[in-house]
């Protein structure tokens, strides 16, 4: 079943290319530009789960195509009004998927209908089609004042990058000041032709096509957890400057609700029962706002936050200053202050978590016009509120048991005896560890190649990780060819799980080649060792065709 | 151009010398000696040089060219044609005598902030004579429109502004011009080819070497600049003050914005977008690809130098001024990444599959500036038994991800227990638990399911009322909703 409908899937997108090609030779007495992309990729690799047991085959098809017809209104002008249409399509197909099941639970990962769903997964798709984006566009309409977008879009700002099906309109200003607003639904996962990258993190949701449909079918009560997808309404407005070249701010606020029902409780009533939410209800309302400033002769700061209303806390907060030393080199420091928040569906909204805190210091330097280097080192902050290291001694001793029961006795921390000490103030101060961080990033153009390195290095009482890759590529026959090559060595400990430290080396080599301005094919074979899986090999096809009219 | 070109002319009608000469030497011999001469001259000769090699200060040439007006006086009427000074003239081959460097007021406005001229929007160019516009502007009193008159008209990059040698030079230098392929040079030493044409025996041969000067890479318009009384100084500097005019003396960006910043009325067409001078493709993103290199923004505009570390550095601009990405990238170099669905090697090295448990236990890169945990990260994490709703038929009996559960699960709480991990970095906790998962045990006691093991933090309850009226249900999931905890926060 899976596989018929990966099939038709792909032929969607083949469909609307003869399409496409058809529009092409159809409307040439048109002054309008059209451009038709499709990229192709082909992977196969294999997955191992951390017991080594279950390898998973990877046999990945990922193809997309597009098409943009711009200018509709005819010549081209700059500050005048033009209009356009884009679409994307792409179809994710995965024909590795169900390949390590046999015998009775061959094709289990995507049929509950297969051994008793032991093996289903609930959203799983073999070939997933998803419209990236399509909006007709309008700018620079009413002497510049009026700009619209109709469709699929992303919004992209300091809350995020996102997508909605909806209208977009921007009011431009000729004074300093431009002003969007936007109003659709929020794309999601399980939706036709969505996905569920731009939805909140914390929220599993998708498709409950075949639930309930019959026997051997799931039950929604089956996956408690698996949400509904539902359209989402959503909207939002951003103020931004508009014209100076020293400065910019944009103000945005967005908010999403969502519809529909939601399992609540995650265990069935004695009857077997689950209750359940109906409704409008918020998913997100936040607020944000991101400014970059600059003398060029000087340097530059930036910085940002995001506000969640629902949260009532500060999610992000970033910010940096920037000194231009001469004309080669650029110092400056960063700090990033990051607390991750939910959907408003999730519960984990609400359970204890703290900011990620991040300060780093860095200079780049424009050694010549061909080589350039980058580097950067800081601390990594992370918080817990209380102590981990006396923590548990305090739990053992509020129960009455001697100090050194941690990791050898069992308390009920739900008992009034441990209660009170995990939820008074004066055990649950904050307490902080750091990893120290380092990065290293340079590269060397040459007319016809390139060579880069990037390396890192982070290390904490968390674990450590430290590497570094070395790349490179040569273009040759001006750009027909192109040979390709990079070499990875990384080494990583984890104290909570020791057995998984591995040092890890791996190499790519690859090669392109380019016929003509349309097509670009690339081939790569990986190849990466370590103790954990031994050998492990990937093996990557790209192809890109690419007309313009 | 008489001298030496005329050992070179011949009678029209005649052969071509070489061919008419009989070979004196083979032609593998002259090869040879050719590449012999050339190894010996790169070992042991001076170095290249457009002109003859610096003189002697002894020989006195400097005088010959530098404020001596009696080399531009006329010699007798049937003396032979002066020659160049020994070593050749020195003078008006660079924008200051002795290619001393120029003070910042006369380079370009925005030269502070960049030094040279962007290579990608003015290519390389090869000057190939050498002119004094101070002298020229200063002491003869001309003005840029005299040589320069056709850039009041021009409305095109593509158009030539240089002075046709014909109308503009040969009314004073003694030259003519009017065929430029029969150039005919005076007597005077100011008209001999090479007293403006660089390179050994310039006009050896009728030829000189020729003038590079690429158009820029922009959409310019001259006209429409003068009209608006936008001066040729205000662009390109005090080229009154210099000697020969280079590349270096083409307009930088960080100049162009002194205008192209401003608002409303006193904007008129000096609109600050990218397409008001950058050459876009038909989607309306600018060019960025040319033969000598990749456009790409200065450090100093909206940060946005795309140095080795980009990658890392570019969230702040993307979240401030997307548009300004827009200019230049479409959604799918966004995509590639932020949505990808093959592995960038720039963002995730090889051995991701094996590493990545340790980058998202510390963080770095943030799973989720890219994944959505609960789908893309979990659905792999079930598929392989690693989450804990994993399918039945992918968990094995006694297996176990995390560490033991006296460390990890129950209390008292261990130092390596999993509330102080969820509270450093929930977002791992996220990428392979659903919650149920979690309502097991921080659920209330009773119809809930859980063990009633309160999860919240500090101050939560001076939140939870605005939460609960605001969405409900994640509260619902944990509690009842008759629960005394609940009512606290209704």
């Amino acid at each position: 079943m899976s596989g018929r409908r990966g099939f038709m899937a792909s032929l969607v997108p083949a469909a609307l290319a003869g399409l496409a090609g058809g529009g092409l030779a159809e409307r040439e007495a048109v002054a309008a530009d059209f451009v038709v992309e499709s990229s192709t990729a082909a992977q196969a690799y294999e997955v191992a789960s951390p017991w080594g047991d279950t390898i998973l085959e990877r046999r990945r098809l990922m193809q997309t195509l597009a098409l943009g017809v711009y200018n509709l209104q005819g010549k081209y002008t700059p500050g005048e009004a033009d209009y356009s249409v884009v679409i994307r399509l792409r179809l994710d197909a995965d024909f590795g998927m169900n390949a390590h099941l046999e015998g009775a639970q061959a094709g289990g990962e995507t049929d509950y209908g297969v051994g008793r769903g032991e093996r289903y997964i609930p959203g799983l798709e073999q070939a997933p089609l998803d419209l990236m984006y399509a909006y007709v566009e309008g700018r620079n309409l009413a002497h510049g004042w009026l700009g619209f977008k109709l469709g699929r879009q992303y919004v992209t700002d300091v809350l995020g990058w996102w997508s909605f099906d909806g209208g977009l309109v921007r009011v431009t200003t000729p004074y300093f000041v431009q002003v969007e607003m936007y109003g659709g639904f929020e794309q999601r996962g399980g939706l036709p032709l969505s996905t569920s990258r731009y939805e909140r993190q914390g929220v599993w949701r998708g498709s409950h096509a075949d639930f309930g449909s019959g026997e051997g079918q799931p039950s929604v009560v089956d996956y408690p957890s698996y949400q509904y997808a539902q359209p989402a309404p959503a909207f939002g407005f951003a103020l931004e400057s508009n014209g100076p070249s020293f400065m910019h701010g944009r103000f945005s606020y967005r908010r999403v609700y969502n519809l529909g029902t939601s399992i609540t409780q995650q265990f069935p009533d004695p009857g077997g029962g689950y209750r359940t939410i109906d409704g409008m209800r918020l998913s997100q309302e936040r607020l944000g706002y991101a400014i970059e400033a600059n003398k060029s002769d000087l340097g530059g700061l930036k910085a940002g936050f995001s506000y969640d209303l629902y949260n009532q806390l500060v999610g992000t907060f970033y910010g940096g200053l920037e000194a231009y030393l001469g004309r080669r080199v650029t110092v400056g420091a960063d700090l990033d202050y990051f607390v991750p928040t939910f959907d408003a569906d999730s519960i984990w909204n609400w359970f204890t978590h703290e900011p990620v805190s991040t300060l780093t210091g860095r200079v780049a330097v424009d050694v010549t016009r061909e080589l350039d280097v980058a580097a950067s080192g800081g601390v990594r902050a992370w918080s817990a509120e209380g102590d981990p290291d006396t923590f548990g001694a305090g739990e053992c001793e509020a129960a009455g048991q001697p100090e050194t029961c941690v990791g050898v006795g069992y308390l009920d921390p739900a008992t009034e005896a441990i209660k009170p000490y995990a939820r008074d103030e004066a055990n649950r101060g904050a307490t902080m560890s750091a990893d120290a961080l380092a990065n290293l990033t340079g590269r060397y153009r040459f007319r016809t190649a390139e060579v880069g390195l990037r390396g890192m290095l982070q290390a904490g009482e968390r674990g450590r990780r430290t590497g570094a890759d070395l790349s490179g590529e040569k273009r040759l026959d001006g750009g027909r060819y192109a040979l390709g090559a990079r070499l990875s060595l990384y080494d990583w400990e984890d104290p909570l799980r020791p057995e998984r430290d591995a040092t890890s080396f791996g190499y790519v080599l690859g090669a392109g080649y380019r016929p003509d301005e349309v097509a670009d094919l690339k081939l790569e074979w990986e190849h990466d060792m370590n103790r954990l899986v031994g050998q492990r090999f990937r093996v990557v096809a790209l192809l890109n065709l690419r007309v313009a009219k | 151009m008489s001298g030496a070109r005329s050992t070179a002319r011949r009678a029209p009608g005649t052969g071509h010398p070489r061919r008419d000469a009989g070979r004196l030497v083979p032609g593998w011999l002259a090869i040879v000696a050719c590449v012999a001469a050339m190894a010996l001259a790169a070992i042991v000769g001076p170095p290249a040089a457009a002109q003859p090699a610096p003189p002697d200060p002894d020989a006195g040439a400097v005088a010959a060219d530098a404020g001596r007006g009696g080399a531009e006086a006329a010699p007798a009427e049937e003396a032979p044609a002066p020659a160049a000074p020994a070593g050749g003239y020195i003078t008006a081959l660079a924008p200051m005598p002795g290619d001393a460097e120029v003070p910042i007021e006369w380079m370009p406005p925005g030269t502070s902030a960049s030094p040279l001229p962007s290579d990608e929007i003015f290519p390389p160019q090869t000057i190939t004579i050498r002119f004094n516009h101070k002298k020229h502007v200063k002491e003869l009193k001309q003005t840029c429109k005299t040589c320069h008159a056709d850039a009041y008209t021009s409305d095109a990059v593509s158009d030539r502004l240089l002075p046709k040698p014909a109308a503009t030079c040969d009314s004073c230098h003694d030259v003519d011009h009017s065929d430029l392929r029969n150039v005919k040079a005076g007597t005077e030493a100011n008209g001999q080819c090479v007293y403006c044409h660089i390179g050994e025996s310039a006009g050896a041969g009728g030829k000189v070497a020729a003038l590079v000067l690429p158009h820029a890479n922009l959409r310019f318009t001259h006209k429409k600049h003068l009209a608006r009384n936008i001066q040729c100084g205000q662009c390109h500097g005090q080229i009154d003050q210099l000697e020969l005019a280079t590349r270096d003396q083409l307009p930088r960006m960080a100049g162009c914005f002194t205008c192209h910043n401003m608002s409303g009325a006193a904007q008129g067409e000096a609109k600050g977008t990218c397409t008001t001078c950058h050459l876009t493709r038909p989607d309306g993103r600018l060019l960025t690809a040319f033969s000598t290199g990749d456009l790409v923004p200065p450090r100093w505009l909206f940060n946005a130098g795309h140095t080795p570390d980009w990658i890392e550095r570019h969230k702040s601009v993307a979240a401030d001024n997307s548009a300004l990405c827009g200019s230049c990238h479409s959604a799918n170099d966004c995509t590639d990444c932020h949505d990808g669905k093959v592995r960038n090697r720039k963002v995730h090295p090889n051995d991701w599959l094996s590493m990545h448990p340790q980058a998202a236990r510390q963080d770095n890169p943030r799973c989720v500036s890219c994944h959505q945990e609960q789908t893309f990260c979990a659905d792999c994490h079930r598929r392989t038994g690693v989450a804990r709703d994993a399918p039945s038929g992918n968990r094995t009996t006694g297996r176990r991800f995390h560490p033991p559960p006296a460390e990890w699960t129950t209390a008292p709480r261990s130092a390596k227990h999993h509330s102080w991990e969820a509270e450093r970095n929930l977002n791992a906790c996220v990428s392979c638990h659903t919650e149920r998962d979690c309502a097991t045990c921080h659920a209330t006691k009773g119809l809930s399911g859980g063990q009633g093991v309160s999860p919240h933090p500090m101050g939560f309850e001076g939140k939870c009322k605005t939460a609960f009226s605001r969405n409900p249900r994640p509260c619902l999931v944990c509690h009842q909703s008759n629960d005394s905890f609940l009512r606290a926060c209704r």
